[in-house]
């Protein structure tokens, strides 16, 4: 499968549409595989269907100059992130996450 | 809306359109081989520790980028993730790009149209 399959697609909690993925996040903490440790999806960014990432910078925390500050956060407010652990299956109609899943930020942070 | 909680993650984090997606990729010697179109996954199945990359799609994805659609993949647009070394402002690999299969083309034509013109088979003096 290609990632390309899985952005854009609806994503649910039962009857509910949650939002859309707009992203997906790996993670490079596996056994070693070749030159790299081996990566996988730790979990989707989701938001609404027109959301894509402004250049990168409402999730790396930028603080200055003020405005664009405000306004990237504003703008991280409207996407958060699904661990892999919440998606409950995938299928033509989209990503279905299980009962209790978790909002979780979408922030980059220094030290990930 | 409160603030959300942040979920560490143990490793290295890249977000698939900022870090991955559209970056260029070089070859050992930093030649530039293509850029990335998109990422080949393994075991896309619900829970657990997530789906494993298995490498990188290069090139060959002008024609859907601008028509849209998905386009066939051919073996020889595939990096494979072991091949991967780094992974900055570009995606560098451990190979270079005359021992990858995307380069075939450039190999044809360097072999079969530049190298039987006259002084196409060295350094400009």
């Amino acid at each position: 499968m290609l990632l390309g399959d899985l952005m854009r697609r609806p994503v649910t909690s039962g009857d509910d549409l949650v939002g859309f993925v707009v992203d997906c996040r790996f993670v490079v903490d596996g056994p070693p595989d070749g030159l790299l440790a081996s990566a996988r999806i730790a979990g989707l960014i989701v938001g609404d269907r027109h959301r894509e990432a402004f250049l990168g910078y409402e999730r790396t925390g930028v603080r200055k100059p003020l405005p664009l500050a405000w306004f990237f956060r504003r703008r991280e407010r409207l996407a958060f992130l699904v661990a892999w652990d919440d998606v409950e299956r995938i299928d033509a109609h989209g990503v279905h996450l299980r009962d209790g899943w978790t909002r979780w930020s979408a922030a980059i942070t220094r030290g990930d | 809306m409160a603030d959300l909680p942040h979920l560490h993650l143990g490793g290295r984090v890249l977000d698939a359109n900022l870090h991955l997606l559209d970056r260029q990729v070089l070859d050992a010697d930093g030649v530039p081989v293509g850029v990335v179109d998109d990422v080949e996954l393994r075991d896309v199945t619900g829970g657990g520790r997530g789906p494993t990359v298995v490498g990188l799609v290069v090139g060959g994805g002008l024609l859907t980028r601008v028509f849209g659609g998905r386009g066939p993949i051919t073996p020889r647009h595939r990096i494979g993730w072991r091949d991967v070394a780094a992974i900055d402002t570009a995606v560098h690999l451990g190979r270079r790009a005359e021992n990858l299969p995307i380069a075939w083309a450039d190999r044809w034509v360097r072999e079969r149209i530049i190298g039987r013109l006259p002084g196409g088979r060295h350094a400009p003096r």
